[in-house]
C-alpha cells in the first residue's frame, strides 16, 4: 500500500479533489483552511445576545417582551450587541452576526441540533454526515498525520460521519483535562510499562505483508504514533503563556485555546461545545428560572470568543480560520411564566468570524422583537453552504451514500455578501 | 455520687506503676470527690433491663444540660491519669443524647483544657458532630515545639460513623497506645468503627502531661459548644487497651434496630439515594398516600402452600391516580416464590409477540406465611402506590409517586431510610414504609397490592414498571432482612441477596415467557403447517438444481476434512471451470495487466446505457460485437482485424482513440496486441488461489464457529471438551451444540438490527426513531422462528410499540410517511431491492419506481397513501444550471397510491389469495407475497445473508441490491434457497449445511486481505463490533457492567418520551446515549465507553436507515480506543471481579498461565518464542504473587450512592455527581489486593498485549 492509500484507509488523508468537476465561474470560493465550530447547545437567545432590541421586563406583573439587557455599541458603526458582550463588541469588524437564520424545527432539541449539524431534515433513507465530517471528507486534515475532525464535547449521532463512515468521524475529548478518547494514556501507566506492553505486543502473532491483519497492525502503529508526543503535545495547555491563557477565560475558553493549538497542529475542523450546564443549570436552554444566570453564560462566551479572535489575529491565523458560533435555534422576545424564554426558529442568530470573509458586523434584519426576518433570510442549508464555501469546499460535487449521489447541501446558497 | 470501682472492670497495672482504673457509675446523689458545676442532675433513669440486659432494673445515670454542666476531679497524686509513650488508654461511656449541635465537639471525659482558650489537652473522649451523627473522637495535644503551625500539635482521631439522637442508650469507646498511631480503635454499640486522624494527624510523639483536672461533660470553662447535652453512665478510664472482643461484648440490647437517618456530604461518599424522604418546597413533592379500605386479594383458596399467587387486573383504565374503589377482576395470574417482584411475565399476543398491558394496571399478590412469635419489623417498597395487608388488616402503604420534574435537588438523597447494617437501600424511583408487627407465631394471610404505572394526564402515562416491589421482614432481635415469603427458606434481602434473587427470578420468568410464546405460536400451528406443505408442494412442482459431480482429478476430502457436502461440489465445479480458463490463458494476466488499460482509457465513454457509438468495452461480449461504425472491436487471435487496435494506434486526429489527451503508450499498445493475438481471454474472476486449502486446526475451527454462531470465543471448558473429544464427527456435534445455544440469539442480533433499522432512543423519539423491537427480534431468534413466520410477524406490526413488539418497527418519528420508509427497509432486507432512492423519486440506478414503494407503504398502512410534497422532488427545481436531471419523478405529489403488490416479477398477487392467513388483510397479503415459496428471491436473499455472515463474502456481493450485484455462484445460491424451503424456512438448516462444508472449515491463508470469490482459500476475518466487545469481555472474564440504558431510571417521564432498555449483558443491548443536549448531567459514561469501541468497529449508535453490509476497513481509531480507551482499561486491569485475577491466582506456573491466557484470548497455544517472552515477564515474583486480600477501606458512613436521572439533572449538583461517575468509569474498578502489586502490573501488561494483538480481533 502506498502512503496515500494507507492514510486514506486511516481516515487521515486529505480527500483532495477526487471529483474535480467544473465549478461555475460566478461562485465564490473562500480560502479558509480551518474551522472552529463553537456549539451553544440549548438554543442561544439572539435577542439577549447578537440581535438586541428594546429592553423588556421579565419580572413585572405584566411582563414586557424585549431584550433582557441593554445593548452597547460595537466597533462596527450601527451594529449593537448586548452589554454582556463587551469584549466581542470591540472586535465586531472581524465578525458577522448572521441575524436572519431561520428554520421550523423547534419542538425538540435533538431534532434541531441534528438539522443545524447536518443541514438536512431527518429522513429514513440516509444517516447524513455532520458539517465537520463533510469538511473532513472533502478536505482531509491540513497535516495528514493528525485527525481531520476533532470534537471537544460529548459524542452524538448528529456530530457523526453518517453515511461517510468511521474514517470521516471525529476524535473526541469531553474536556481539556481528560485528553482525546483513545489517545490518552490511562492514568498511572508509566512509560516503562507502556514500553513493556508494546514489546510483548510486537512479539505476539505475526501478520503477513499485505494481509488484513497487517493492515490493522499498520493502523495500530498509526494510533500509537498519534498517542505519542508529536500529537499529544498539542493538548498541553500549560505550554501557553499565563496571560494568554487568562485572556481566554475559564474551561470553555481553554477549550477554545486548545482548538487554536490543534489548528496549529494541522487539524482541519474542531467543534467546541459550550456545554457547561452547571453555570446556570440549564445551559442556553433558558426556560423559567434558567434565565436568571444567563448573563454569566453570555459573559463566558464573550470572554472566550474575543480571546480566540484576538489571539488568532495576533498570530496571523484569523484569515485562515473560520470561527462559527452555532446553536440549534433562538428564543422569542416574550417571557414564559417564570421569566424565561421558549424556543424560536423563525429568526435567530449565528455568528461567523475570521476565515477571510468580508465581515460587516451583522447580516440580515429582523423586526422590532426579533421575531421575523425582514431582510436577507438565511436557511440552514445556506448557512452550511457559506461555511463550506469559505473553506473552499465545492458544494456542487455530490457526496456518495454507497452508489447514491447526495448533494453536499440541501440546495443551500452561500451568503454572497460575505465573499469579496 | 460515689466514685465506684466497678467489679465489672478488671484492675490492671500498666505503665509507670501500679495504678488502678477509674470508673464512674452514677448511683444516688453527688459524692464529695466529684465536684459538680452547673445543671448536673442525678437519679435519672439509666440503661435498664430488659432493654439493656447487662444492667439492673433500677440503674441510674446523670444528666448534663449542655450549657457547661460538668463533674470535676482534681488530678490524682498517684499519676493514674498521666500517660506517656507506651502507655495504653481506653475511654468508654454509655451515652444518651438529648440533641446534638451542628459542628460541636462535646466532652464526655477529658483531662486538661479546663480554662477558656487553653490547649493543654492531656487526653479526651469527645463526640464530634459529623453529618448529623455524633462520632466518638479521641483527642490529645503534644508539647508545643518551635515551628509548629496551625493544628500541628493537636492529634484527633474520629470514627466515620457515630450515633444519633434517637432516645436510646449507646455505648462508645476508644482505645489507644500512646506513641503508636496505628493502635487506635473506636467502637459504637459494640461494633468497631473505622476512623481517621486529622488536625496534626497521627503522631508518635508523647502526649502533653500536666496537673490540670479531669472533667466529665464539658471543657474550656464550660463552653456550650464543648458541653454534652444528655445522659451519661458507666464512664471509665482504663490504663490498658481493652481488646476488641471485650469491648464489642459490652453493648447488649433487646430493642430492634431503629431507622437511622445518616447524611453525609457528597465529597465524602460521592454517589446516590432514593425518594424515601419528601422534598420540601419543590415541585417534585411526594405523592399522596393511597386510600385503601380493604384488600382485594380474596383467592385464598387458590393459594398453594409455598407459593405467592400473583393476580394482575389489566382491564382498568383510570383517568386519575386513585386506588380502585372496587375489586378489579383478575385478567392474568401466576405464581412467585416470595414477595419480591421485578417484573411480571411478558404479555404475548398473536403468535407470541410482546404486548402491552397499558398503564396503569393493578397488581395483587397473596400468600400464607407462618411467622415466628415476636415483634418483627416489616418493610414495604414499591414504585407505584402500594399496600401491605396482614390477615386482612392494612399494615403499610407507600404513596403515589411524586410529580415529574427535571430539577429536583440531588440533596434530597441525603435523606434515606436505613434499617440496619446490611439494609438494602431503596433503588431510585421506589418509595417505602416500615413498621413493627407482632406475630402470635401462627400462619398469616399476607397480601401485597400495588398500582403499576401512573396517570400523568388522560393522554399520557408513565411506564408500567414494578421497579423493586418488595415486602420484607426483619425478625425480632435480628439485624438482617429477608423477603417475606411462604417458603421454608426465604431469600435474604440485602444487596447480594437481592441480586441473586433477581437473577433467579429473571431466569424463571424467561423460561415462563418461552413457554407462553410457544403456546401462542401453537394457536396458529394449523396455518403454518399448511404453509410448510405449500413449500414442499412447490419443491415437488419445480425442477431441482442438480448438484455438480466432483470434477475428475479434483482434490477433495483429504487434508483433515471429515465432511463433504453439496456446497463443496458447487464450489469445486466453479473452481474447476476457472482453472480451465486460467489454463487456457496466455502468460498475460488480464485483470492485472489488460483491464486497467481498458478501464482508464476507454470506459469513461464506452460503458453503460449511454456508451459512445454504441460500443461497450466493459464486457468481452460487447467488445466482440463492436459498435455502430467499426465492426468488432476485437477479433480474438487476429489483431489486424480488431478495430480497437486500429483506433488506439491511429495517428489521425479524427480517428484516434481516446480522442483527447495522450494516447496509449507504445508498450500498452503492444500489450493489447499480444492479448488479442493470444485469444483475448477475459476471465470472469480476478487471479486468486486455485489450490484448495486444507482443513483448519481444531482450535481454529472452534474459535471460528463459536464466534460465528454465539458471538464470543470458546471458553476454557469448551476448548478442553472439544480437544478431549476423539470422535470423528466432533465438528458436526460442536456445530449442533452451538446452534442450539441460547447465546446464538445474541450473536445474530446485530445483523437484524442493522437490516431492519432498529433505532430506539432512550430520550424523546426524534431522529427517525423506532420502538425497541429488538426484544421481539431476540425472542424470535431464541425461538428459532422460521424466517417466513419472522417476516410475517414483522409485517403485521403487532403487539407493543414502545416495549418490544414488532409494532415498534412501524414507528418512525419525524418521518412524513413512516410506512414508505418501512417499505424500503422491507425491500432491501427481504427482496434485495435497494429502493432508498425510490422513496422520493424513481431510482436513477435501478428499475425501482417510487410508485412501488408507495404501493408497499399502502399495504402496510392497510389503506391508500398520499404522496406528500415533502416526499417528492419538484422537477423544475432539480438542480440549477440547465443540466438534464439525473432522476425522474413519475409519481405526482399529492397522488394517492392504493395497496397492491408491486413486484410481479417475484410473485404473482394471486398467491396471496391462496396462502395468506387472512387474504383480506393487506398486511397478511404483503407478508405472504414476501415469503411464499414461489417468491424465490426471498429465499435467495435470505440464504445469501446467511452465507455472507459465515463465509465473509456474499454469493451475491451486495446483499441488499441484487440488481446491481454480480453473482459468483448462481446455481449454489438457488440450491441453497431451495434448501431453505426444504428445511421449513429455518435459518439453522442452511447454516448447518454451510458450517459443515469444507468451504467453511478451510485453514486461513494469513496473507489474504479479503475473502477470495471462489473460496479455495479463506481470508482471516475481523470480528464485528459486537464480537469485539462481547468477545473481549468473555475472553478476559471481566464482567460487562454499565449503567442501566435509560435516562429516566426513577421512572417519572411519560412512556412516550422515555424508555429503559434495561441492564445490558451483551453489546447489542446498547444504543446511542442520546446526549444531543450536550449536558454533562445526562452523560452515561460507562455506556459511552463501550459505544466508543462499538462505533469505531462499524456499529451504529443510531440506525435511521437499513444497512446490509458494514464497513470493515481498519482505521486508527480502532486500535487506539482498545489500547487507551476506558473499556480497554477495564479489560486489562485486574480487579477482584476480573476473570484473569482468578486465573493468575490459580496458575501453577508462569508457563501454564501464559498458555491459559493465550487459549482464552486467541484460542491457541503460544509459540515457543511467545511462551518464553511472556513467561519471562511473569516469572519474577510469581512464587510470592499471592497476597491476603486487605479489607476494603471504609471511605465514609454507609449510604446509598447518589443518582442522576432526568428528574434531577438540571440541579447543578447533578453535573458533579456525573463527573464523579465519569471519573470512576475512567479509573475502572480498584485493583485487586489478592495479587502483589508489582507482579499484578506485569500480568496486566501481558493481558494488555494479548487483548491488543491484531490477532485477537480476527478469526
Amino acid at each position: 500500500m502506498d502512503r496515500r492509500t494507507f492514510l486514506t484507509a486511516l481516515g487521515l488523508a486529505p480527500f483532495a479533489a477526487q471529483l474535480p468537476g467544473a465549478t461555475p465561474l460566478h461562485l465564490p470560493k473562500g480560502k479558509a483552511e480551518h474551522c472552529i465550530f463553537i456549539w451553544l447547545g440549548g438554543g442561544m437567545g439572539q435577542i439577549d445576545t447578537f440581535d438586541p432590541k428594546a429592553v423588556g421586563d421579565n419580572q413585572a406583573a405584566k411582563k414586557k417582551a424585549g431584550s433582557l439587557y441593554p445593548s452597547i455599541e460595537t466597533s462596527v458603526a450601527g451594529v449593537r450587541v448586548c452589554e454582556h458582550l463587551p469584549r466581542t463588541a470591540k472586535l465586531m469588524e472581524h465578525m458577522t452576526a448572521v441575524r436572519s437564520v431561520q428554520h421550523k424545527v423547534i419542538d425538540e432539541h435533538a431534532f434541531a441540533t441534528n438539522l443545524v449539524h447536518t443541514g438536512r431534515m431527518v429522513s429514513g433513507n440516509a444517516l447524513y454526515p455532520s458539517i465537520g465530517s463533510i469538511v473532513a471528507h472533502r478536505r482531509g486534515a491540513v497535516d495528514p498525520t493528525v485527525p481531520a475532525y476533532m470534537l471537544i464535547g460529548f459524542p452524538n449521532v448528529s456530530r457523526g460521519p453518517g453515511f461517510l463512515g468511521v474514517k470521516d468521524g471525529y476524535v473526541y475529548l469531553v474536556d481539556t483535562q481528560s485528553g482525546p478518547a483513545g489517545f490518552t494514556r490511562p492514568d498511572g501507566l508509566t512509560s516503562d510499562r507502556e514500553s513493556a506492553r508494546r514489546a510483548l505486543l510486537a512479539g505476539t502473532g505475526e501478520a503477513a505483508a499485505g494481509s488484513a491483519l497487517a493492515e490493522y497492525a499498520d493502523a495500530q502503529k498509526e494510533a500509537f504514533r498519534l498517542a505519542g508526543p508529536s500529537f499529544m503535545r498539542h493538548f498541553d495547555l500549560s505550554k501557553e503563556p499565563a496571560d494568554l491563557r487568562a485572556s481566554y477565560g475559564g474551561e470553555f475558553g481553554q477549550r477554545c485555546l486548545l482548538a487554536r493549538r490543534l489548528i496549529e497542529g494541522g487539524v482541519r475542523f474542531i467543534e467546541v461545545s459550550h456545554n457547561l450546564n452547571f453555570i446556570n443549570g440549564t445551559g442556553w436552554d433558558v426556560h423559567n428560572d434558567g434565565i436568571t444566570h444567563q448573563h454569566t453564560l453570555i459573559r463566558e462566551l464573550d470572554h472566550a470568543l474575543a480571546g480566540l479572535t484576538a489571539d488568532l489575529k495576533s498570530k496571523g491565523l484569523l484569515d485562515k480560520t473560520l470561527i462559527v458560533v452555532a446553536t440549534e435555534f433562538g428564543r422569542p422576545a416574550e417571557f414564559d411564566g417564570r421569566g424565561g424564554r421558549g424556543h424560536q426558529g423563525s429568526a435567530f442568530s449565528m455568528v461567523l468570524a475570521g476565515g477571510g470573509l468580508r465581515h460587516r458586523g451583522a447580516y440580515g434584519v429582523t423586526d422590532d422583537l426579533s421575531k421575523k426576518v425582514l431582510q436577507d433570510p438565511v436557511s440552514v442549508p445556506d448557512f452550511h453552504a457559506t461555511i463550506l464555501t469559505a473553506l473552499g469546499v465545492d458544494t456542487h460535487v455530490d457526496l456518495k451514500d454507497g452508489a447514491r449521489p447526495v448533494p453536499v447541501t440541501d440546495g443551500g446558497k452561500p451568503i454572497g455578501a460575505l465573499f469579496a | 455520687m460515689p466514685l465506684v470501682r466497678l467489679g465489672l472492670f478488671a484492675c490492671l497495672t500498666a505503665g509507670l506503676g501500679a495504678q488502678e482504673n477509674a470508673a464512674w457509675s452514677f448511683r444516688g446523689e453527688a459524692q464529695p470527690d466529684l465536684q459538680a458545676s452547673g445543671a448536673v442532675t442525678f437519679v435519672q433513669p439509666g440503661p435498664r433491663r430488659p432493654d439493656y440486659p447487662t444492667f439492673d432494673l433500677k440503674n441510674q445515670a446523670a444528666r448534663f444540660d449542655g450549657k457547661g454542666a460538668r463533674l470535676m476531679l482534681a488530678d490524682s497524686p498517684d499519676h493514674r491519669f498521666d500517660f506517656t509513650n507506651g502507655d495504653a488508654i481506653t475511654l468508654e461511656a454509655w451515652v444518651k443524647l438529648d440533641g446534638l449541635r451542628k459542628g460541636s465537639n462535646v466532652y464526655l471525659i477529658g483531662k486538661g483544657r479546663t480554662k477558656a482558650g487553653s490547649s493543654n489537652q492531656n487526653w479526651a473522649l469527645r463526640l464530634r458532630e459529623m453529618y448529623g451523627s455524633a462520632c466518638p473522637s479521641f483527642l490529645f495535644a503534644t508539647t508545643p515545639a518551635a515551628g509548629d503551625q496551625g493544628d500541628d500539635r493537636w492529634h484527633r482521631w474520629t470514627t466515620k460513623r457515630g450515633l444519633v439522637d434517637d432516645g436510646r442508650w449507646h455505648h462508645v469507646a476508644v482505645s489507644y497506645v500512646f506513641g503508636d498511631p496505628a493502635s487506635v480503635r473506636g467502637y459504637v454499640d459494640g461494633e468497631e468503627i473505622q476512623g481517621a486522624w486529622d488536625m496534626g494527624g497521627a503522631t508518635r510523639e508523647a502526649p502533653l502531661v500536666d496537673d490540670d483536672a479531669v472533667w466529665l461533660g464539658s471543657s474550656m470553662a464550660g463552653s456550650p459548644n464543648n458541653s454534652f447535652t444528655g445522659w451519661l453512665d458507666e464512664v471509665a478510664v482504663h490504663r490498658r487497651a481493652i481488646p476488641a472482643k471485650e469491648l464489642t461484648g459490652r453493648f447488649r440490647t433487646t430493642l430492634p434496630p431503629l431507622a437511622v437517618a445518616v447524611a453525609t456530604p457528597r465529597d465524602a461518599s460521592a454517589n446516590a439515594g432514593n425518594d424515601s424522604a419528601p422534598a420540601t418546597g419543590h415541585k417534585a413533592t411526594q405523592g399522596a398516600a393511597p386510600v385503601v379500605k380493604a384488600s382485594s386479594f380474596t383467592a385464598w383458596d387458590q393459594v398453594r402452600p409455598g407459593e405467592v399467587l400473583v393476580q394482575l387486573a389489566t382491564q382498568w383504565k383510570p383517568e386519575k391516580n386513585l386506588w380502585p374503589a372496587d375489586a378489579l377482576p383478575t385478567t392474568e395470574s401466576y405464581a412467585a416464590p416470595a414477595f419480591g417482584f421485578l417484573r411480571p411475565p411478558h404479555l404475548y399476543v398473536a403468535t407470541g409477540v410482546r404486548g402491552d398491558r397499558g398503564s396503569p394496571y393493578f397488581f395483587r399478590a397473596g400468600a400464607k406465611v407462618t411467622l415466628p412469635a415476636g415483634k418483627h419489623r416489616l418493610l414495604l417498597r414499591g414504585r407505584g402506590a402500594a399496600a401491605l395487608f396482614i390477615d386482612d388488616r392494612l399494615v403499610l402503604t407507600t404513596p403515589f409517586p411524586p410529580a415529574g420534574s427535571d430539577d429536583k435537588p440531588i440533596k434530597v438523597q441525603d435523606k434515606f431510610l436505613d434499617l440496619g447494617p446490611a439494609f438494602r437501600f431503596a433503588p431510585p424511583g421506589n418509595r417505602e414504609a416500615w413498621c413493627e408487627f407482632t406475630s402470635d407465631g401462627r400462619e398469616h394471610r399476607i397480601a401485597l397490592e400495588t398500582i403499576v404505572g401512573y396517570v400523568i394526564n388522560p393522554k399520557s402515562r408513565r411506564r408500567a414498571e414494578l421497579g423493586e416491589t418488595v415486602a420484607a421482614i426483619s425478625l425480632a432481635g435480628s439485624q438482617t432482612w429477608s423477603l417475606l415469603g411462604p417458603g421454608a427458606t426465604t431469600p435474604t434481602y440485602d444487596d447480594a441477596g437481592w441480586s441473586r434473587y433477581a437473577a433467579q427470578e429473571e431466569a424463571r420468568l424467561t423460561a415462563l415467557d418461552d413457554r407462553h410464546r410457544a403456546d401462542a405460536r401453537a394457536t396458529e400451528a394449523d396455518y403454518w403447517r399448511k404453509r410448510r406443505e405449500a413449500g414442499q408442494a412447490w419443491l415437488r412442482s419445480t425442477p431441482e438444481i442438480p448438484v455438480p459431480t466432483f470434477p475428475a482429478g479434483f482434490i477433495y476430502g483429504p487434508q483433515g476434512f471429515t465432511t463433504l457436502n453439496p456446497i463443496d461440489a458447487f464450489i469445486a465445479d466453479k473452481l474447476a471451470a476457472y482453472r480451465a480458463e486460467v489454463g487456457r490463458q496466455s502468460d498475460l494476466d488480464f485483470h492485472r495487466e489488460v483491464w486497467p488499460i481498458l478501464e482508464s482509457k476507454c470506459l469513461e465513454c464506452h460503458q453503460g446505457s449511454k456508451a459512445k457509438g454504441g460500443l461497450h468495452l466493459d464486457t468481452r461480449a460487447g467488445a466482440l460485437k463492436g459498435g455502430e461504425s467499426d465492426g468488432p472491436a476485437i477479433v480474438p487471435g487476429d489483431p489486424s482485424k480488431s478495430a480497437l487496435l486500429a483506433r488506439i494506434c491511429s495517428t489521425d486526429d479524427e480517428a484516434k482513440m481516446p480522442p483527447k489527451g495522450p494516447g496509449l503508450a507504445v508498450a500498452e499498445q503492444a500489450l493489447l496486441r499480444r492479448w488479442i493475438q493470444d485469444g483475448a481471454h477475459w476471465p470472469e474472476f480476478r487471479p486468486q488461489p486455485t489450490q484448495l486449502a486444507p482443513a483448519c486446526s481444531d482450535l481454529a475451527f472452534l474459535r471460528r464457529v463459536t464466534y460465528d454462531v454465539v458471538g464470543v470465543p470458546p471458553s476454557a471448558a469448551e476448548i478442553a471438551a472439544f480437544e478431549a473429544d476423539g470422535s470423528p464427527d466432533k465438528r458436526s456435534r460442536a456445530i449442533d451444540r452451538l446452534l442450539a445455544d441460547p447465546r446464538a440469539a445474541d450473536a445474530a442480533m446485530g445483523l437484524w438490527q442493522d437490516l431492519l433499522a432498529e433505532n430506539p432512543n432512550i430520550l424523546n423519539p426524534t431522529l427517525n426513531n423506532t420502538g425497541p423491537f429488538r426484544w421481539w427480534i431476540h425472542e424470535s431468534l431464541r425461538d428459532h422462528k422460521p424466517l417466513d413466520l419472522f417476516v410475517t410477524e414483522l409485517v403485521r406490526l403487532q403487539g407493543s410499540e414502545r416495549f418490544g413488539g414488532s409494532a415498534g418497527f412501524g414507528m418512525a418519528s419525524q418521518n412524513d410517511v413512516p410506512m414508505a420508509a418501512k417499505a424500503t427497509v422491507l425491500t432491501t432486507a427481504f427482496l434485495g431491492v435497494d429502493a432508498k432512492c425510490a422513496r422520493c423519486h424513481d431510482s436513477p440506478a435501478t428499475s425501482t419506481k417510487q410508485e412501488q414503494v408507495f404501493a408497499l407503504a399502502a399495504l402496510l398502512e392497510t389503506k391508500g397513501v398520499q404522496v406528500p410534497a415533502t416526499s417528492s422532488v419538484a422537477m423544475d427545481k432539480l438542480r440549477e444550471g440547465g443540466r438534464k436531471p439525473l432522476i425522474e419523478v413519475t409519481l405526482a405529489p399529492g397522488a394517492t397510491v392504493q395497496p397492491h403488490w408491486p413486484f410481479p416479477e417475484f410473485a404473482t398477487e394471486s398467491v396471496a389469495d391462496a396462502l395468506a392467513r387472512d387474504p383480506h388483510d393487506p398486511r397478511d397479503r404483503l407478508a405472504t407475497l414476501l415469503t411464499a415459496p414461489t417468491n424465490e428471491r426471498f429465499a435467495q436473499v435470505m440464504v445469501n445473508r446467511l452465507w455472507t455472515q459465515l463465509m465473509g463474502r456474499g454469493l451475491v456481493e451486495q446483499s441488499g441490491d441484487f440488481e446491481r450485484s454480480r453473482q459468483t455462484h448462481p446455481a449454489l445460491l438457488r440450491w441453497l434457497a431451495r434448501e431453505l424451503v426444504r428445511g421449513g424456512y429455518e435459518a439453522d438448516h442452511v447454516r448447518r449445511l454451510i458450517l459443515n462444508s469444507q468451504a467453511y472449515q478451510r485453514a486461513d491463508d494469513a496473507s489474504l486481505r479479503t475473502q477470495p470469490e471462489l473460496y479455495a482459500a479463506r481470508a482471516p476475518r475481523r470480528l464485528t463490533a459486537e464480537q469485539v466487545v462481547d468477545g473481549l469481555f468473555a475472553a478476559t472474564g471481566k464482567p460487562f457492567r454499565t449503567e442501566e440504558v435509560s435516562l429516566d431510571i426513577d421512572g417519572i417521564r411519560e412512556s412516550d418520551n422515555s424508555i429503559s432498555l434495561g441492564d445490558p449483558t451483551r453489546a447489542w443491548m446498547l444504543t446511542s446515549t442520546s446526549n444531543e443536549r450536550d449536558r454533562p448531567a445526562l452523560a452515561l459514561p460507562r455506556i459511552q465507553a463501550v459505544c466508543d469501541v462499538l462505533a469505531a468497529f462499524g456499529w451504529r449508535a443510531s440506525r435511521p436507515d437499513p444497512l446490509s453490509d458494514r464497513d470493515h476497513a481498519a482505521n486508527s481509531l480502532q486500535p487506539a480506543i482498545l489500547a487507551n480507551g476506558v473499556m480497554g482499561t477495564w479489560l486489562t486491569a485486574l480487579s477482584d471481579d476480573h476473570g484473569a485475577t482468578t486465573l493468575c491466582r490459580e496458575a501453577t506456573s508462569p508457563e501454564a498461565l501464559v498458555e491459559s491466557l493465550f487459549l482464552r484470548v486467541l484460542t491457541r497455544r503460544p509459540t515457543p518464542a511467545e511462551l518464553r517472552r511472556y513467561a519471562d515477564r511473569l516469572r519474577p515474583g510469581f512464587a510470592t504473587r499471592l497476597t491476603q486480600p486487605t479489607e476494603q477501606r471504609m471511605t465514609g458512613p454507609r449510604r446509598p450512592a447518589y443518582y442522576v436521572s432526568w428528574s434531577n439533572h438540571l440541579d447543578k449538583d447533578a453535573t458533579l455527581v456525573r463527573q464523579q461517575e465519569s471519573e470512576d468509569a475512567r479509573r475502572g474498578d480498584p485493583a485487586t489486593t489478592r495479587l502483589e502489586a508489582g507482579w499484578r502490573q506485569r500480568a496486566e501488561d501481558a493481558l494488555w498485549a494479548l487483548v491488543n494483538s491484531p490477532e485477537a480481533l480476527y478469526h
